[in-house]
């Protein structure tokens, strides 16, 4: 080892030189677009950030849109957490027949273009659908929902609830991507010997000396991003609340307006006021979320998951009903796009009447050129995602690792601030980041625009964080006894490598790699902006944009519904073969 | 702490102010008229369209304009009117499209005071005067037109429980509470251009104390809904049109601002059925046309040029009512007869005068005093 390097290693905590990078390439990519569009906003408005947010409680909307957006995140977090926890626990503990399938199921939801699980909710609570045959009437708030809003002045209730309860079904399955992994691999000794406690006598004594602490940290994560998710909801206010505004919902009303110079200037404080408020907002967030996280993370014994399983064996009736009863429900929405692809409406004197026709699809398969072709926007959409997971997973192993070194030589607070600096781009809404993308690259760096794959870089961006989120805890349950005892035998660096850490890291690293992939190509908001600089369109994008075309032809609507199904179909064959892999390696290895 | 010091820096720091200046490209000389810009990418050969979703452009026509020309195209496609002159003054700096086309009359006069577009060579000698009416000069060459108005839903318009209106100010009464709804002119071309309809309106009708503007508050007091986009006004809340059937229907509004041959379309698509109508009273209508235009900064200048001239061809133009849902620009352009589509449009008996330029000049004004009259 040279001598540079040691110094390197000496003077910075031990952390290499690699990782160094690796977490200055990520914060410098999360700094890069919001700089941008603060300084063109700036530019614009002559106004500072600073300036521009004392104004915040002055722009139009902007406050009404706060108090929403705290009450339906608030409120879709703790329902989601209430449903999730008991299902993650569930899946996570028994055997479960087509586990690999039914866990691709319940992540599809999450990698759903917003706009089709908008449509498809919409097709639940609309009249003949699931809910309203139930007399829930969510959308016309008729019945009791009605009831319920004369009684209590409280406007469209059946909006809010129909946001929430879309809010629940997207997020769910986060609650399984970080929950499930702990329940499924923890050791079980751990619950034997406190059955033998007499604090474990009792089901609350074992959630509380067991299950919480274990289960807490995981739970907290999965609901922070739930949170951010919903408080940066934006398609589905649009269509499922549509009196209503989350404060993303109004940066995405006036974002194509902002950082114009000489254009609509009022338009751009707003944007400037609301986007700074917003991002203040989220930091705070989550840097609570991460010191909380921190302060209840603990390094848990790992086990085999496939043996945990085998112990407790298949689920009972009870648990049973409860999984898959959830399964159903949130394929129900998804089965109503597939339905609508096929399901043409037929309208004349008489009223209307529906006929199953292909048309959708052969329409869809066939295109036109008002959009990009189907093969166009599905490659662009899987070599996105790809590029995606090519670049966040290494850089994200290697950011995870440089802050649980930190931590482990004892720089709590400087992991802390890095840790909090890499989630960035999470605090940021897609408006931003778009608008850094476009104005400030543009203006600055126009031959950029040339780079094919520019598209990947927002998801890069925005998978990041989830990465370091799950490779930072799996890291740190590694026990460093893996570490002394694989020193003591003689075996390569890479070798070393494998058998003290990257054995234990197949599985969340085969979970990022889902995220990465999932959220690549379900992706929207982000990448909106950018990609319509170009002839970049992804898949979603075109679902979008079909599905956003005034629909006097009755087959508009069949054909965006064929091309949302494509993409389900696809995202659901990418989640299937990576789950694939993790039960394999899970069979063949730690 | 330190994270919250770090980002203050970033937001509030004072020596940034030095980096800030916006790099906007010189885009008049000294004689006040618009420079020619540099390319803004490097040719490759393709011409790049920047477009909304127009289905006029289906893959049959521009195959026919790939072989007939042999230049590649390729779409950039932005949500509508307004998105593509914002998508042209975010890019000004180093364009990447080469052609816009679907600027209306309502934003071409600013996208021509920001020196977005440079001459075009189309010959025009073939298109009506009255496509050419709201501009005629070198900038912008018209390809398809239409006209904004009121639709209202004959099944409750039925003069039982509500009458048809002869003045907007019918639609401020309690009877139409809550039962109209309206696309945002901020974000909306149509909402834009029913806006300034509205304008020319109240200054001609016979009351001198009232403008646009009150009537917009009555109406924001009468319960109008206000929407982002049209899609929102004629789909979801709409009860006469195709959004019944489509998921998501509210239908709790029984009067929106769509075109005048709206109903004709709805017609067309359903086996000449419709229960929605439009109304022309007038003034209150807009005549709106849209517009090709070479980019300033162009690359492929001679491709987009070709690519006007094929728009505005026999073929593709007259085909206008079926494919893009808008009238054709041409000399003696119909609406097609089948299916009811000519039968349920309705000509505008006086559309609203308004000049681009004023348009233009007022429009940000008017904007700003519609939020305000809208706001309760």
């Amino acid at each position: 080892m040279s001598s540079v390097s040691l110094e390197w290693k000496a003077r910075f905590a031990g952390v290499p030189l690699v990782q160094w990078m690796a977490v200055v390439f990520v914060i410098g990519l999360g700094l890069f677009p919001i700089t941008l569009a603060l300084l063109r906003l700036w530019a614009v408005t002559g106004i500072t950030p600073l300036g521009a947010l004392t104004t915040v409680q002055d722009q139009p909307g902007a406050m009404e849109a706060f108090r929403f957006s705290l009450l339906e995140a608030a409120a879709s977090t703790g329902l989601t957490v209430l449903i999730g926890l008991p299902l993650a626990w569930a899946f996570g503990r028994y055997q479960w027949r087509n586990i690999q399938l039914k866990r691709a199921l319940l992540f599809l939801p999450f990698v759903t273009p917003p706009v089709v699980a908008a449509v498809g909710f919409l097709a639940l609570i609309s009249p003949g659908g699931l809910l309203h045959s139930m007399g829930l009437d969510l959308r016309g708030e008729s019945g009791v929902i009605g009831f319920i809003s004369t009684a209590t002045g409280w406007q469209h209730p059946g909006h809010f609830i129909a946001l929430v309860v879309a809010h629940v079904w997207f997020n769910l399955s986060l609650m399984i991507r970080f929950v499930e992994p702990v329940v499924a691999q923890l050791d079980p000794t751990w619950e034997e010997q406190l059955a033998l406690l007499p604090t474990g006598q009792t089901a609350f004594g074992r959630v509380r000396h067991l299950w919480l602490p274990v289960l807490g940290p995981a739970t907290l994560v999965a609901a922070t991003y739930t949170f951010f998710f919903s408080f940066t909801s934006f398609a589905l206010v649009k269509w499922l609340a549509p009196s209503s505004n989350t404060l993303e919902s109004l940066l995405g009303e006036m974002g194509g307006t902002a950082g114009i110079p000489g254009y609509r200037i009022e338009t751009s404080l707003a944007v400037l006021a609301i986007a700074t408020f917003q991002m203040l907002l989220m930091l705070v967030m989550l840097i609570l979320a991460g010191r909380f996280e921190r302060r209840h993370s603990q390094v848990l014994a790992m086990h085999h998951e496939g043996r945990n399983r085998e112990r407790h064996g298949p689920a009972s009736r009870k648990w049973n009903w409860f999984v898959n009863g959830i399964l159903v429900m949130l394929l129900a929405p998804l089965l109503s796009v597939v339905l609508a692809s096929f399901r043409v409406r037929n309208v004349g004197g008489n009223g209307a009447t529906s006929q199953w026709t292909f048309e959708g699809w052969r329409r869809a398969w066939n295109g036109d050129f008002s959009t990009v072709p189907l093969m166009d926007a599905l490659t662009n959409s899987l070599s996105y995602a790809f590029i995606a997971l090519l670049v966040a997973l290494p850089l994200g192993y290697a950011v995870a690792s440089c802050l649980v070194r930190l931590r482990q030589q004892g720089f709590e607070r400087t992991a802390g601030v890095l840790d909090s600096l890499c989630m960035l781009p999470l605090s940021m809404s897609a408006v931003m980041v778009g608008l850094g993308m476009v104005a400030g690259i543009l203006q600055w760096f126009p031959e950029m625009f040339s780079f094919p794959y520019l598209p990947a870089v927002p998801h890069v961006m925005l998978v990041l964080p989830f990465v370091i989120r799950l490779m930072v805890p799996a890291i740190e349950r590694i026990d460093p006894i893996f570490a002394e005892q694989a020193s003591l035998l003689p075996m390569s660096k890479m070798s070393f490598w494998w058998h003290s850490r990257g054995a234990f890291l197949v599985v969340p690293a085969t979970m990022a790699a889902s995220l990465c992939l999932a959220f690549s190509m379900g992706e929207f908001g982000a990448s909106f902006l950018v990609v319509r600089v170009g002839s970049w369109d992804s898949l979603s994008i075109l679902v979008d944009q079909v599905a956003s075309r005034p629909k006097f032809d009755p087959y508009v609507f069949p054909t965006a519904m064929a091309l949302a199904t494509i993409l389900m179909l696809v995202t659901l064959l990418v989640l299937s073969i990576n789950e694939r892999a993790r039960a394999w390696r899970s069979r063949h290895d730690v | 702490m330190r994270l919250f010091t770090f980002v203050m820096l970033i937001l509030f720091s004072a020596p940034l102010s030095g980096c800030i200046e916006v790099l906007d490209p010189i885009t008049v000389d000294e004689d006040g008229t618009c420079v020619i810009l540099d390319a803004g990418r490097t040719s490759d050969g393709a011409l790049r369209i920047l477009t909304y979703d127009i289905a006029a452009f289906s893959e049959e026509m521009m195959g026919a304009f790939e072989n007939e020309t042999g230049y590649e195209v390729e779409l950039i496609t932005v949500d509508d009117s307004g998105g593509i002159l914002e998508q042209l003054l975010q890019t000004q700096q180093a364009q990447q499209a080469d052609l816009a086309i679907g600027l209306d009359n309502t934003y071409l006069q600013t996208a021509l005071n920001y020196c977005l577009l440079q001459p075009h060579a189309a010959n025009v000698s073939g298109i009506s005067t009255t496509a050419l009416q709201p501009y005629d000069g070198p900038y912008a060459v018209p390809f398809d037109r239409g006209d904004v108005c009121l639709n209202y839903d004959e099944t409750r318009v039925d003069g039982t429980n509500l009458t048809v209106p002869t003045s907007l100010w019918n639609l401020t009464e309690p009877a139409w509470s809550g039962l109209t709804a309206f696309p945002s002119p901020v974000t909306s071309s149509p909402g834009r251009a029913f806006m300034s309809a509205t304008i020319d309106y109240f200054e001609h009708d016979d009351d001198n104390t009232t403008d646009a503007f009150d009537w917009w508050k009555a109406m924001a007091e009468n319960g109008a809904i206000f929407t982002s986009g049209w899609t929102e006004a004629y789909e979801i809340h709409y009860s006469g049109g195709y959004g019944e059937w489509v998921e998501g229907h509210l239908g709790d509004a029984a009067l929106t601002v769509s075109y005048c041959h709206s109903p004709g379309v709805e017609a067309f698509y359903s086996g000449n059925w419709t229960k929605s109508t439009s109304l022309t009273l007038e003034r209150s209508t807009f005549h709106q046309v849209e517009y090709a235009g070479v980019i300033n900064g162009a690359t492929e200048m001679s491709a987009a040029n070709a690519f006007i001239a094929y728009l505005l061809s026999e073929e593709v133009n007259r085909n206008m009512p079926e494919n893009n849902l808008m009238k054709s620009v041409l000399v003696n352009a119909t609406w097609p007869e089948t299916d009811g589509y000519a039968y349920h449009t309705d000509e505008p008996t006086l559309n609203a005068e308004i000049s681009n330029e004023r348009i233009a000049d007022e429009m940000e004004a008017w904007i700003s005093d519609w939020k305000r009259a809208t706001e309760l």
